[in-house]
């Protein structure tokens, strides 16, 4: 997920990507920002905040519990809003989409 | 909301009883085992050995490998279960037919309660194909991994099906062939049919997952599941026709480079791991892995030797070593993923939540690993010596660690949802 300073909702995506933070994957026990697993987070002028992810594999056995934990902690962080979660996986997830703290977690 | 189907986990129902069932199958196998340690030093055809073989085969591995089976189907094949009420009936019918089988067994008594517990379990069996092939019928994507699960649920059917055929041969005898020579027939389609081929596809995707090793060379799966299919084939065939020749040497040699196939691709996705730290449910199937090579190592001397020690130390490093080593080590990666998923599925997010790893001991884990070692070492010392009181030790080291096991099992089962705001 890239962030650029001249993006008007810098201060929501920075706040959103903060909640996310907190999202685990209960199996890898990595958060789903250095997972990779987010691949955008759009706000417009509606009550909704789009997020465009993926899963490290399609009908990942833990897939529910991970986007209702995605939508759980951004109306938690954005109170009156809503989450909408738009799952791809075009791309499909690779190792290469870890950040670098995510690989450290994983021992890599 | 989501707008791709993730797909939903079979209801526990149809999952949890047979990790329950197979917990206390485990237990009642190492019981039977010190009860009857004498046995593993006399010829396989014996009562009690009998009840033992098929408590392992049906009431701990079949029953545990049904269970993990209905969770992890919808993942290989990237749909759902086709039928959830089907899963939930099977373990009815393979509880009781195992239970009626190994009681059947215990006092070798012949007749209709020996032959109604084969028909329950060949009901299972088929109930659990049909399951297996209309789920994987309309694979997302058609991979090797889907024609070892499709594959090894046929093999367990024909297993089955020739398992109670003998059942009725001993009551009513018909079969124009030797009882144990088609009696070695049944155990081979079973253990290099369903137990090998389940155990190579549905390892050959969840290893990779766990590990975040991704191996490009699926092609080793493929030639796998043709060399232990021609194997197997040409084996039970020339088995019937010819009787077990020294050709099966060469049926074994296809068998075991379908193997080594599968532990190279495993081997592959190993070395390109992200995930490089090794956990202790992993290091049971490595071990595993060994007990499964060394019972093929053994191959010859079953075949040349006259003593029955050597098939008897076959059978137990591939029921005790090889299924129940992975068993293991895979109940604690995915029961307690299964019981989290129902507690905490919808509160992730909302409140701190455990993580599934918090819902089981470590350090149980850690002490099953170490009697899971010292347990399989000294069974297959004593029955190389011959030693029942070996044989005993050992059996209280296998009671110690069934219990063990079935203390965490039971601790995740039982686990109530805990949550702090």
């Amino acid at each position: 997920m890239n962030l650029s300073l001249t993006d008007p909702h810098y201060r929501e995506k920075i706040k959103a990507q903060q909640a996310l933070y907190q999202v685990i994957d209960p199996e890898l026990f990595v958060n789903v920002i250095d997972l990779g697993l987010v691949y955008d987070i759009a706000f417009d002028e509606s009550d909704t905040i789009h997020v465009t992810m993926t899963l490290s594999t399609p009908h990942c056995p833990m897939g529910e519990a991970i986007t209702n934990g995605v939508r759980h902690a951004l109306e938690i962080a954005f109170p009156g809003k809503k989450a909408d979660i738009h799952l791809t996986f075009d791309p499909p997830w690779n190792f290469g989409m870890l950040t670098e703290e995510g690989r450290a977690q994983l021992g890599a | 909301m989501a707008d791709i189907n993730i797909g939903k986990a079979p209801p526990n129902s149809a999952v949890l009883p047979f990790y329950a069932t197979a917990a206390v199958s485990f237990l009642a196998l190492c019981l039977l085992l010190l009860a009857g340690a004498g046995s593993l030093t006399t010829h396989y055809f014996s009562p009690h050995l009998l009840a033992i073989v098929h408590t392992a085969a049906l009431g701990w591995g079949t029953m545990i490998i049904f269970g993990a089976a209905y969770q992890l189907l919808p993942v290989v094949c990237e749909r759902d279960l086709f039928s959830p009420a089907l899963a939930s009936l099977c373990w009815y019918t393979l509880t009781a037919g195992t239970a009626l089988l190994a009681f059947s067994f215990l006092d070798f008594h012949t007749g209709w309660i020996m032959i109604s517990g084969g028909a329950l379990v060949v009901f299972s069996a088929l109930t659990y194909f049909v399951n297996a092939l209309l789920t994987s019928r309309v694979c997302v994507r058609y991979s090797a991994v889907r024609l070892f699960i499709v594959s090894s649920a046929a093999w367990l059917l024909c297993t089955v099906v020739v398992g109670l055929l003998l059942a009725i041969n001993l009551a009513y005898p018909f079969f124009s062939k030797s009882h144990l020579e088609i009696l070695k027939l049944h155990a081979h389609a079973g253990l290099a049919g369903w137990f090998l081929q389940l155990i190579a596809g549905i390892s050959s995707k969840l290893v990779p997952m766990f590990l975040l090793g991704k191996s490009s060379k699926e092609k080793l799966l493929r030639y796998s599941w043709a060399l232990q299919n021609a194997g197997l084939l040409l084996f039970l065939c020339d088995g019937y026709c010819s009787g077990i020749t020294g050709r099966t040497l060469l049926y074994a040699a296809l068998v075991t480079a379908g193997v080594i196939c599968w532990l190279l691709y495993l081997h592959d996705a190993y070395r390109r791991r992200v995930r490089k730290s090794i956990d202790i449910q992993m290091k049971h199937t490595f071990i595993s892995f060994l007990c499964l090579i060394l019972a093929l190592l053994l191959l010859p001397v079953i075949l040349y030797a006259r003593d029955y020690r050597w098939a008897v130390l076959y059978g137990t490093l591939l029921f005790m070593g090889w299924i129940t080593g992975i068993i293991l080590g895979k109940t604690f990666k995915t029961l307690p993923f299964i019981v989290w998923n129902g507690h905490y599925k919808d509160l992730s997010g909302k409140v701190k939540v455990p993580l599934p790893k918090q819902l089981y001991s470590e350090a149980l884990v850690r002490w099953q690993f170490r009697l899971f070692i010292a347990g399989t070492v000294l069974l297959a010392a004593g029955i190389i010596a011959g030693s029942i009181p070996v044989i005993r030790v050992a059996a209280c080291v296998w009671v110690l660690l069934s219990l063990v096991y079935a203390l965490n099992v039971g601790k995740v089962l039982l686990h109530k949802t805990k949550v702090q705001p």
